[in-house]
């Protein structure tokens, strides 16, 4: 998808660059090889660009100009119609597959919409209406009080823990990463993941309960508010 | 950002400051782009060097130890907004390869910057 986009952009004077959060690199390496990109296919294993331009979530964009000013902060995104809106959900499902699929088809975005936004600015520069001026930028990248620095803090030396080989070692940062900064997901669907994935497989993408951690993706997000929520569609406005 | 209790108790480079957070320790304070934070004087123990707790202090960087690990981990300003300007940060990572990779380079671009994860 980010190849798709990445192609029809470059001979307009645009590059995508991807930045992975996995903690794991080898986790990352698996869907690059598939995609074969042309574009920076980078991998972020300590969520530095969480800290640097508050990323929260995956995907998430920011939009860069040709000076080095950011013209979109972080904010979630979506260029392809997901196959699973609109899809008759069984009602013989299990719980948990069931509940998320329900939550997936609340998500918000318009694919289209946030596409023609990108190829407008990529054609139009500064002129584009949805090129922001620096206040705004800042303005719309969020509060960052001073438990979401700990939060960072606490996930990076879990981090370290991690990639030591002290996985166990790593779950008291992580899980204080979460209480502090809820609203991060990249904190806790990196570590959920690590405790529901059975060892040989690709990651778990429903993370559901689990003796390590408090949460879950299910749970934390219908605490939050459900689907609508937990993926609300970019300002375009 | 990860450092040593040396680092915590005795001070923190100039040059490794700016390497790791993207501030300057200038004479007027700690300078990031267009955003200037005065530091006191006793914060500059050395030409060199910054008290990193003062730092830690006046940006709102949270400064938190593994003490079985003996090293700290020190957090991103707070206090405002998640970004100070819209100047993009300077950012160098890892391609899939282990190369590593300067945003900076693509200067004279817009870019797209996607995050994704394979979970």
């Amino acid at each position: 998808m980010w190849q798709a986009l990445h192609s029809e952009i470059e001979d307009r004077g645009a590059t995508v660059v991807t930045v992975a959060l996995d903690v794991n690199p080898d986790d990352a390496r698996h869907w690059v090889a598939e995609a074969s990109p042309t574009h920076p296919s980078l991998v972020d294993t300590c969520h530095i660009t969480d800290r640097l331009f508050g990323f929260t979530n995956v995907p998430m964009a920011v939009w860069i100009d040709e000076s080095g000013t950011i013209v979109r902060p972080a904010e979630l995104f979506t260029i392809e119609p997901s196959p699973l809106k609109g899809a008759e959900i069984p009602d013989d499902l299990p719980p948990l597959i069931h509940g998320a699929l329900t939550e997936v088809q609340k998500f918000q975005g318009d694919p289209d919409a946030y596409r023609a936004a990108i190829e407008d600015w990529v054609d139009n520069g500064a002129d584009s209406r949805f090129a922001l001026d620096p206040d705004e930028v800042v303005a719309r990248s969020g509060a960052r009080p001073i438990d979401h620095s700990r939060a960072a803090a606490f996930f990076e030396l879990g981090q370290r823990r991690w990639s030591n080989g002290d996985t166990d070692g790593a779950v008291p940062f992580w899980r204080e990463a979460h209480r502090l900064h809820p609203e991060n997901w990249t904190y806790k669907r990196q570590a959920w993941t690590f405790v529901t994935t059975p060892e040989g497989e690709l990651p778990d993408l429903l993370q559901g309960p689990n003796d390590v951690y408090e949460g879950s993706w299910l749970e934390d997000l219908r605490a939050q508010g459900g689907g609508e929520t937990y993926y609300s569609a970019p300002d375009l406005g | 950002m990860i450092v040593d209790t040396e680092t915590v108790t005795g001070g923190i480079s100039v040059a490794e400051l700016a390497r790791c957070t993207g501030w300057e320790a200038r004479p007027e304070g700690l300078c990031r782009g267009p955003v200037c934070v005065p530091l006191p004087p006793e914060a500059r123990p050395a030409p060199d060097t910054v008290d990193l707790t003062a730092v830690a202090d006046r940006l709102g960087m949270a400064l938190v130890p593994d003490p079985e690990a003996e090293v700290w981990a020190l957090g991103p300003e707070s206090g405002g907004q998640a970004l100070t300007s819209a100047t993009a940060p300077d950012l160098t990572l890892p391609d899939v390869e282990g190369n590593p990779f300067e945003l900076a380079s693509l200067h004279g671009r817009k870019v797209l910057l996607i995050a994704w994860a394979s979970w």
